[in-house]
């Protein structure tokens, strides 16, 4: 825990959004949505036409700025870039998975519940009675 | 027989002591090894209910989420599809209406804490200023309050959350007006499936808020079975 870095406390962080055409557009009716002065916005409309480096960039670049504290995304979208989604591991900004219209949530594939499922296999339990 | 069981009970008497030493020994040792056991099922328990809170929260925000998109779809239905589209988003430069405090829980505990704060626009100084005087309101009036706000962080992130909460008049129109801005990019006369589809969003912000706390409190309480687990493996 020594380790870790310190949490920085934030007065006004966003939250972007990495998504489908009508979530994305759900979450700027909310307020979410920024543009900031070099035109760039907090969120990317993912639909058949993006591609997975785009999505690469956008989630590289939603995790690596400061402003951000949340990152929704969808979960057939992380399911593109699970690599990249399983490998991010710090607490700032948080990656959420989050459920699309023709893709409901699956915990199996949830990067969180991955992580602490070694606790639940049959490995761990007996690592433990060794 | 008499002298003989004086004899036996004063044979006794030393190694009594040295039982008792030893037994207050073995109390102690047994008190510490329970009182471990009692933080481990603990930490345990902490990581299996926010697991389990963490799943009925993703239910929920599947449900809400569900409701938004039917609601859009029926906007768009009635409105067309060409005035519900991301081509008319705003791309101009303006803040985000609604954002995030982000805290940390304690020293102790690393864990980060987010609060939402809706409708906050950094663009509208008024409405900053707006809040902040109703803060000082809330806190002349009830000065028990303000004195536990002082000491309790939780008491300042109910605070900067009370204006949004629409408990006073002001706040209330200055919300609606941010909620409005925000309508109005599809146009000044929007469906009242649009509003609606706007409430379900912003309520599944909430949950995605509650679920990205219990997220953090998740991790925090796995690490902790973890590292209880290989303090056992290495003692």
């Amino acid at each position: 825990m020594a380790n870790r870095p310190q949490i920085p406390t934030k007065s006004s962080a966003l939250i972007a959004v990495i998504a489908d055409e009508d979530t994305v557009t759900g979450f700027l009716l909310a307020g979410v949505g920024n543009v900031d002065l070099r035109r760039k916005t907090n969120y990317l409309i993912v639909d058949s036409k993006t591609t997975v480096k785009a999505i690469e960039d956008a989630f590289k670049e939603f995790t690596a700025r400061e402003d951000i504290a949340i990152v929704l995304i969808s979960q057939y979208v992380a399911n593109m870039i699970r690599f990249l989604v399983d490998s991010y591991n710090k607490p700032i900004p948080a990656i959420l998975e989050i459920p699309s219209k023709d893709h409901p949530y699956d915990p199996a594939h949830d990067s969180v519940l991955s992580r602490v499922k070694y606790l639940f296999s049959a490995e761990s339990v007996a690592s433990d009675r060794r | 027989m008499e002298s003989h069981k004086e004899s036996q009970e004063g044979g006794k008497e030393p190694e009594s002591d040295f039982d008792g030493i030893h037994n207050s020994e073995n109390e102690e040792q047994l008190q510490n090894q329970r009182q471990i056991q009692k933080q481990d099922d603990e930490n345990v328990l902490n990581f299996m209910d926010s697991l389990d809170y963490y799943l009925t929260l993703m239910d929920s925000l599947s449900s809400t989420l569900r409701e938004g998109w039917m609601e859009l779809a029926s906007a768009r239905h009635s409105m067309g599809a060409s005035r519900i589209s991301t081509a008319l988003l705003d791309l101009k430069f303006h803040h985000a209406a609604t954002c995030l405090l982000v805290t940390q829980v304690d020293s102790i505990m690393e864990v980060p804490h987010f609060t939402l704060c809706k409708w906050a626009s950094l663009t509208n100084g008024n409405s900053r200023q707006r809040k902040h005087d109703e803060n000082e309101t809330v806190k002349n009036a009830n000065s028990l309050c303000a004195r536990q706000r002082a000491t309790s962080p939780s008491f300042e992130l109910q605070d900067k959350s009370l204006p949004s909460n629409g408990s006073s008049l002001p706040a209330d129109e200055q919300v609606q007006k941010e909620r409005s801005k925000s309508l109005a990019v599809f146009g000044t006369l929007v469906s009242p499936k649009l509003r609606a589809s706007q409430h379900s969003f912003e309520t599944a912000l909430e949950t995605l808020i509650e679920v990205a706390n219990m997220r953090s409190l998740m991790l925090f309480a796995y690490d902790q079975v973890l590292k209880n687990m290989a303090g056992k493996k290495d003692p």
